[in-house]
């Protein structure tokens, strides 16, 4: 039992923490760090020695923290760690490697309308013939979509599920971006009778769900660690704050009602930093996928509940100026809103836990999930 | 970064796991699981048996009797301990008085006293609280006059667990009145349950138990060799005292096993709440989140840092869940169905309440943690 850091996990998080530090943190428009993120070797972590990779879900999690400190709004979450578990689950080492050198970049499309985070409730379809597939159907809320010349797209052939790699420059494909509060790219992709080859097959039939769901935890895991990052930073300003701010003649830190809701955020904070390191470990550790989702499920909703308890009661302790989207504490808040729902609420997630847990055969959980 | 046991530490998991397995009494066991009051001679009897095999003292310097185990270890055995349905033993003599008498106190007492607690031949008890001091402990008014080579201490302790089977009291007293700071001044003294002067008389708690007692000191003379430390140096003592007492307090295996019953009363009644088993899950997952935050603590005092005030949070949240537990075990059962869970979250109330109330463990972590 040891949480030291190695000398190479250090130098990761001091250098993301240093390029967090060098630009403003703010979630308005971004511009694309993909290349700085190729340059500094980022893109290659957790990906598999023989794709140029180094690092696991531990170096993960100290460049999400980091980035979550920094409010640092990138494709990393989607485009590196969720494409990337699902590529090292289909055995693609070719396209790994492309993606660990910024060659390639990958938008996962599984989610559909009213699926409500379920990746299992797709009706999307793929029909093959003797030249490759068909696909018809739509996908909500595809994160970085705009920035991904492929995406990996799930659907149903009369075989169960599989996933599929599509250009994003197909024919027959349509995207629809929406605004977004905390600055992050996301779209709806319909796909009209998109044709693809039969080399398309990126996880075969009945494989697609468990590679997609290795994917939707690795995802997860990251984003418990920028939560983490996020809401350190919300709890560090709040502090601040309310030892500067003078009412009454005091400042507003002498009041036992604030000292105790501050307290209170800092045991929060504590408890989401636990499930972070928890939730990495999980993935280091458990080879059994139901191990694994039980775990994952555990973290995102500790840290969904934690997140907002501190996101709320930051701004409700900066007073009126919490209000205000000049000054940066909303802009923390807004993003930790998103990344509390982003693969799964804390309901979604307490549901799969107590599924996981008490109320399914591990078989019949097999399916479900 | 290495988050896993070791198989040196998995090896000795199984040696304690088996040790328990064969040496606790059934019948102690059996009041264990069933949640029942223990008696002095339940608690004496399992204390000898640890003693025998020398594991007595985790905490202790192996100079004195300790076992010479690290945090791990210690944190392993004491989980092991709640695992195979042993009880906590005691606390007052092996985990309170005796680091402070190894620590500040001379050779004298470290001989004459820390044998006895190790061998189970003195039982101890806290004289902190006082009917007008709780949570402003440093406020006690119990006074110890110097008369030649005596003091003669008179006051009230109360909420004291143990003194009706206790053979001595760690005492705080005032030897100096306040001048300054009501910190100033206190003593920390060792008083003979025996000598003249010294009634305990019992309380009842709302669980209908008997597990504390107010403890009367009337003209009672001890010898100025039972102090320990220096004269006005108490409150420095009390403090060290009180860190080692909540980092104990989390009580998260004893949680886990609070947890399986739980699941195993709800497939008895029957229960198919989908809102209940959510229920449950929130406080298995933050039982898992403190877990862990356990596991980071102990690996810095592995690191040598010693507890400091982020043993708080395990003491609140550990306090929480225990509490969280047993209402929901209550809520399983109904209203009259079994006595035993009524009485046992009655009981558990006290846990938010002492070893310094919830509201003073938020109090220090607003101090010493976010500094304000």
């Amino acid at each position: 039992m040891d949480f030291t850091l190695s000398a190479e996990q250090v130098l990761l998080r001091d250098s993301v923490a240093r390029f967090a530090a060098s630009r403003p943190a703010t979630n308005g428009a971004r511009p694309d760090y993909w290349q700085t993120f190729a340059e500094l070797g980022w893109l290659a972590v957790g990906a598999p020695e023989e794709a140029g990779g180094f690092g696991g879900p531990t170096e993960t999690l100290l460049l999400m923290e980091q980035c979550g400190r920094g409010l640092v709004p990138s494709p990393y979450v989607s485009q590196v760690v969720f494409a990337g578990a699902v590529l090292r689950e289909a055995g693609r080492t070719d396209l790994h490697e492309a993606l660990a050198e910024g060659k390639r970049r990958f938008a996962i499309a599984y989610e559909e309308p009213h699926a409500r985070y379920d990746p299992s409730r797709v009706e999307t379809q793929a029909d093959g013939d003797t030249r490759g597939w068909t696909l018809r159907g739509t996908k909500a809320r595809v994160l970085d979509a705009s920035t991904a010349d492929t995406y990996i797209v799930s659907a149903r052939t009369g075989n169960g599920i599989a996933l599929f790699l599509v250009p994003a420059s197909s024919a027959q494909l349509d995207r629809t971006a929406y605004p977004s509060e905390d600055g992050y790219d996301v779209a709806d992709v319909r796909f009209d009778g998109v044709r693809l080859d039969g080399d398309a097959l990126l996880v075969r039939a009945g494989d697609g769900l468990e590679a997609l769901e290795a994917g939707i935890d690795a995802a997860t895991a990251a984003l418990c660690a920028e939560a983490l990052g996020l809401c350190a930073v919300m709890l560090e300003t709040t502090v601040e704050y309310l030892k500067m701010r003078q009412q009454f003649g005091v400042p507003l830190s002498s009041f036992q009602a604030l000292q105790h809701r501050m307290a209170e955020m800092y045991i929060e904070l504590e408890l989401m930093r636990s499930m972070a390191y928890f939730a990495a470990k999980t993935l280091e550790d458990e080879t059994d996928p139901f191990a694994r989702k039980r775990g994952i499920s555990a973290a995102k909703a500790q840290i969904a509940k934690s997140g907002r308890f501190i996101g709320q009661q930051a701004i409700q302790l900066h007073g009126a100026i919490g209000m205000s989207e000049e000054y940066k504490i909303g802009h923390y808040f807004k993003r930790m809103t998103f990344v509390e729902r982003l693969l799964g609420d804390r309901d979604y997630h307490l549901r799969r836990y107590v599924e996981l847990t008490y109320t399914a055969t591990r078989e019949a959980v097999a399916t479900a999930w | 970064m290495n988050l896993t046991f070791s198989p040196e530490e998995r090896a000795f998991r199984a040696e304690v796991r088996e040790f328990i397995a064969t040496h606790l009494p059934d019948d102690v066991r059996r009041k264990m699981q069933a949640g029942d009051h223990l008696e002095k001679d339940d608690y004496y009897r399992w204390h000898r048996i640890l003693f025998d095999r020398g594991w007595i003292a985790p905490n202790w310097p192996k100079q004195y009797g300790g076992t010479g185990w690290d945090p791990i270890r210690r944190h392993i055995f004491s989980e092991e301990l709640s695992y195979g349905w042993a009880p906590r033993l005691l606390p007052f003599g092996l985990s309170m008085v005796a680091p402070v008498i190894i620590n500040f106190g001379n050779d004298e007492q470290r001989t004459r006293f820390l044998p006895r607690i190790l061998s189970g031949d003195d039982f101890w008890c806290q004289g902190y609280s006082e009917p007008g001091s709780g949570s402003d402990l440093a406020s006690l008014s119990t006074k110890a006059d110097r008369k030649g080579d005596s003091y003669v201490i008179n006051g009230t302790k109360t909420w004291i667990t143990a003194a009706q089977w206790a053979d001595w009291i760690f005492v705080l007293a005032r030897t100096s009145p306040v001048e300054k700071k009501q910190q100033e001044g206190i003593s920390f003294i060792l008083v003979d349950m025996r000598t003249p002067g010294v009634t305990v008389r019992e309380i009842t708690t709302i669980d209908g138990g008997h597990e504390i007692n107010e403890v009367h000191l009337e003209n009672v003379e001890v010898p100025v060799t039972n102090r320990v430390g220096d004269e006005g140096g108490g409150w420095t003592y009390a403090k060290f005292l009180l860190e080692h007492e909540r980092t104990g307090t989390a009580g998260i295996a004893a949680c886990r096993q609070m947890l399986t019953q739980l699941t195993e009363l709800r497939e008895r009644e029957d229960i198919e709440d989908r809102r209940f088993d959510e229920r449950i899950a929130e406080v298995d997952i933050e039982l898992t989140a403190l877990a862990f935050t356990e596991l980071r603590v102990l690996a810095a005092e592995s690191a040598g840092t010693r507890p400091g005030p982020e043993s708080s949070i395990l003491k609140l949240k550990g306090t929480e869940i225990q509490q969280a537990l047993t209402e929901l075990a209550l809520d399983a059962g109904g209203p009259y169905e079994d006595t035993a869970l009524a009485r046992h979250y009655f009981n558990l109330r006290k846990a938010t309440i002492y070893a310094g109330s919830n509201e003073i463990q938020k109090n220090i972590i607003a101090k010493q943690i976010l500094k304000v």
